[in-house]
């Protein structure tokens, strides 16, 4: 309903950056997730967007208005916050129906959105109970259904299901996806959980320092990355440096014991130095045609897939791999670590280094 | 429907620039009608040295008697403080670490002192251990303490025990015990790991109750000069604050500039009073005590046997012997035949002005330090809020007499009001104010503010947030600012008498009546104070159980 764009949006608190000049454009009724490691500026971001805090410089539109000074309760942008904030003194009704009362719709009007909302997110039969009386799950899809009832046009969801346990929340991320996707609210999620942003987005921006650095489907985020601090983040990642040889149908670097691989093509010069990424779940281990000979160090029982550390010239490379290769590996295997091209990433060797580039912090 | 007045204020509140502006002028008032009356004696002291230079200063028979006086105060302030300590600590520990049947009613003997008006509590000791001139005294009294430096004391130790034994057991409950525990199965006796684990960790809980109780005895006037009065010792032995008691009184000094007097013991007051609480801060919080040195032995034979029973016992024997029953022994005045011509209009006149000063000074506490509060407990990281919020406790420790001296000198100098009520009004407002703006923004920062922020996403404006969301949760704490705030009122002496010893308040009127010889008068008119403060100190205690028990 409400089409959000943040202009260069800034905000530092002392020596801390939390917002760097962030750029982002939410389309009407889209469900976007901004994914980041802890402490990126993510919570600040939606704080900004709701209005809760003022931003240093930038701008924040609301339909191709300049919304960047006006109050939170006149921007029909209703917050979710982690600790989902259910008035201690009201019960789930009184706490689902404080949106329209406080916008003075009319009462019965009123009530027959919340009963209908209530119903959407089964509560209907708690109506009266007060929020401490409430199973964690259920306080969840009360603030959910009080932000919705709310008549917002728009929803911020802040780490929404972080207090909950990991059955719950892979139920209620489809709950919450479908009821906003019903109602064809826009949705700003914030989380640090790729597997999270990746099921519930319909685009996904990755966020870091304050900035946004990728903006994608799950798939473009996941299958191209812009850098190799997304191509971890998102689904982790073996790296090794290496030197550019060659660039056509793929490109062809030699890595530091001179053993040349193949990646998918790009525009980087020859002889450049470059960082090659492969997918933890595209690396494959044969007993021949691949790329580097190496020793199975470990193997970990996962469930479904299996995880098995490779030491290959001197280094350590991870593969996940379906359950039935189980039997397949022991550790001390000589093994051949491979890829398909076109599965590999090439990125320019960053500026600070590579281990500054992947830090989590 | 018109629009309504909250409606309008709602709309009011989602502007910025009346929310700034609102703000600043709660912050003005605060400055300007609360800080600045409270100090303003040094700044007049400052423009009129010269004459107080030439009427005080040089004068050396004045100035003996001022600093005797300052001097008599600060030492008792000490005394009392380190003996509460040594009595508060056991107490403390009883408090809460001890289960045993009859704790609750423990509790609200603690508390007790809290709830007598000082006046009354005065009178009470004074006929108890003292030698009264010409009260009658009923039965039971011991009449054993001819100093009136021995019977001062006593009278602080009392109503300064619960300020100790209330900071030193809020701390410890916030020790978890696992820590005693640990050090006890590594092997250390169960004194040794209390003294060396436990009492380091609660360093701040000393702070808080050394100062809370110095502060407290350094200020208290009216108790004090009360019991001076029943001993007949209130013109010849003098602590700072009575001092300006007496003097507005005409007790002493009949012939000197009184006013000049006045002002240099306000200001020596204030000026001692900050700068040795500075001192007390700053020292308590550095200095180290040798917690690394053990005694096994000693230690262990301390923590087994009739020691730590022995040392209950004194902790129980000290709260009954020196606290609870000094206390009430003024209803033994029950037991002394009454005077024929009982006149109660006197009283209930008193009675009526006291409870009139009383309700608008709660009023007008809770509309003008609620948005106060707020803005100290959501402005944390704001320069100026912190600066209130320090400047909130200077109320608190200047000696309420010096504050009503300062105050009301303030208010008449510049010749803008002489109203008698409205300078007592005032001078009970600047030293209540900070109870309640202590209490609700100690509150509201409990408070996540993800709740407002979650009712301005959801559309509620400012004030509408505060109404709808934030005042039922802190609801409580407000309603125990107020309460706290009237009872006080109720009970104060010292202010009241450095305004004027005109104001017509129950505790004034009980020194008036015993000026003229009307004991019994007086003791009834105590008892009727007292129960006056019970029945709001009990309903403090509901307000806060209820509070402890919802959320």
């Amino acid at each position: 309903m409400t089409v959000v764009e943040l202009k260069g949006l800034s905000k530092r608190y002392g020596k801390t950056i939390a917002a760097d000049g962030m750029d982002l454009r939410v389309e009407e009724g889209e469900y976007i997730c901004i994914l980041g490691p802890t402490g990126a500026g993510k919570t600040t971001a939606l704080k900004m967007i709701a209005g809760l805090i003022d931003p240093d410089s930038g701008k924040i539109l609301f339909d191709g208005k300049d919304y960047t000074r006006v109050e939170p309760e006149a921007r029909e942008a209703a917050l979710l916050s982690q600790v989902y904030s259910l008035f201690p003194h009201l019960d789930v009704n009184g706490n689902v129906i404080y949106g329209p009362r406080i916008r003075g719709w009319e009462f019965q009007q009123a009530q027959d959105i919340v009963d209908n909302m209530l119903e959407m997110v089964h509560l209907n039969r708690r109506k009266d109970a007060l929020p401490r009386e409430l199973s964690g799950g259920m306080q969840q899809r009360t603030a959910l259904a009080r932000a919705l009832a709310s008549g917002s046009k728009v929803i911020l969801l802040d780490e929404p299901l972080r207090a909950l346990d990991a059955r719950l929340r892979i139920e209620l991320r489809r709950e919450i996806r479908s009821l906003v996707k019903a109602l064809g609210i826009t949705a700003i999620h914030v989380t640090h959980d790729q597997e999270e942003a990746m099921v519930i987005a319909d685009r996904v921006a990755v966020m870091r320092y304050g900035k946004v650095v990728q903006v994608g489907t799950p798939k473009e985020v996941f299958d191209t990355p812009v850098s190799p601090f997304v191509a971890n983040f998102v689904g982790q990642s073996n790296f090794f440096k290496g030197r550019l040889v060659s660039n056509g149908d793929y490109t062809v670097v030699e890595n530091d014991m001179g053993i040349n691989v193949k990646a998918r093509p790009c525009q980087l010069p020859v002889g450049s130095e470059v960082i090659v990424a492969i997918k933890v779940g595209n690396t494959q281990l044969r007993t021949e045609e691949g790329f580097f000979l190496g020793r199975v160090e470990r193997i970990l029982y996962e469930g479904v897939t299996i995880h098995i550390d490779v030491m290959a010239n001197g280094k350590l490379f991870s593969a996940k791999l379906p359950n039935r290769k189980y039997e397949e590996f022991s550790p001390g295997d000589e093994v051949v670590v491979g890829w398909s091209p076109d599965e590999a990433t090439v990125f320019p060797m960053p500026e600070q280094g590579l281990e500054e580039e992947l830090r989590l912090e | 429907m018109p629009m309504s007045l909250t409606k309008r204020i709602d709309d009011l509140s989602s502007r910025r620039d009346i929310r700034s502006g609102w703000f600043g002028i709660i912050t003005l008032f605060f400055l300007a009608f609360i800080i600045l009356p409270t100090v303003y004696v040094l700044i007049f002291g400052i423009m009129d040295f010269q004459n107080l230079s030439n009427m005080v200063l040089d004068d050396p028979e004045v100035m003996s008697l001022v600093w005797g006086a300052v001097f008599t105060s600060f030492s008792l302030a000490l005394i009392v403080t380190i003996i509460d300590l040594i009595v508060g600590i056991p107490m403390a520990w009883i408090m809460v670490r001890k289960q045993f049947r009859g704790k609750k009613l423990l509790d609200t003997l603690i508390d007790m002192p809290l709830a007598f008006p000082t006046a009354a509590l005065g009178f009470s000791i004074g006929i108890f251990w003292g030698l009264p001139v010409e009260a009658p005294v009923p039965p039971g009294a011991l009449g054993i303490v001819a100093s009136p430096y021995i019977l001062i004391m006593l009278l602080h130790i009392i109503f300064t025990y619960p300020y100790m034994v209330r900071s030193l057991s809020a701390i410890l409950e916030q020790i978890d015990q696992s820590y005693e525990e640990a050090g006890m199965t590594l092997g250390a006796s169960r004194m040794t790991a209390a003294r060396t684990i436990t009492l380091p960790l609660f360093r701040a809980g000393l702070i808080t109750g050394f100062i809370l109780c110095f502060a407290r005895s350094l200020s208290e006037t009216g108790g004090t000069f009360i019991a001076l009065i029943t001993v007949g010792q209130a013109d010849k032995f003098f602590t700072g604050p009575t001092l300006i008691a007496a003097l507005k009184n005409d007790l002493v000094l009949g012939t000197t500039d009184v006013e000049a007097v006045l002002a240099v013991v306000s200001i020596i007051l204030i000026i001692t009073a900050i700068i040795f609480l500075l001192i007390i801060k700053f020292v308590l919080g550095r200095v180290g005590v040798p917690f690394d040195k053990v005694w096994p032995r000693w230690e262990r034979v301390l923590s087994r046997g009739a020691v730590p029973k022995a040392k209950d016992v004194v902790s129980f024997v000290w709260l009954f012997a020196i606290v609870i029953i000094p206390s009430f022994f003024i209803f033994a005045y029950l037991l002394v035949p009454s005077p024929a011509d009982m006149d109660w209009s006197g009283l209930l006149d008193a009675l009526a002005y006291s409870f009139m000063v009383a309700g608008v000074v709660t009023l007008a506490d809770i509309v003008l330090g609620v948005p106060l509060a707020l803005y100290i407990a959501r402005h944390k990281d704001k320069k100026l809020a912190q600066a209130v919020d320090s400047l909130v406790n200077i109320p608190l420790i200047v000696p309420t007499t010096a504050l009503g001296f300062s105050l009301a000198l303030f208010w008449t100098t510049q010749g803008l009001v002489t109203n008698l009520t409205f300078l007592v009004i005032m001078a009970h407002i600047a030293f209540t104010y900070p109870l309640v703006v202590r209490n609700v923004a100690g509150a509201v920062m409990e408070v996540d503010p993800s709740y407002e922020e979650a009712a301005r996403t959801l559309g509620a404006k400012p004030f509408a947030t505060f109404r709808t969301v934030l005042f039922p949760i802190v609801r409580s704490a407000v309603l125990a600012g107020a309460i706290l705030a009237f009872t006080r009122s109720l009970g104060e002496t010292g202010a009241t008498v450095a305004v004027s010893p005109d104001a017509n308040t129950v505790p004034v009127y009980i020194i008036g009546l015993m000026n003229t010889g009307d004991y019994y008068l007086a003791a009834v008119s105590a008892m009727v104070l007292i129960m006056v403060s019970f029945v709001f100190m009990f309903g403090l205690r509901y307000v806060i159980r209820r509070e402890g028990g919802t959320y």
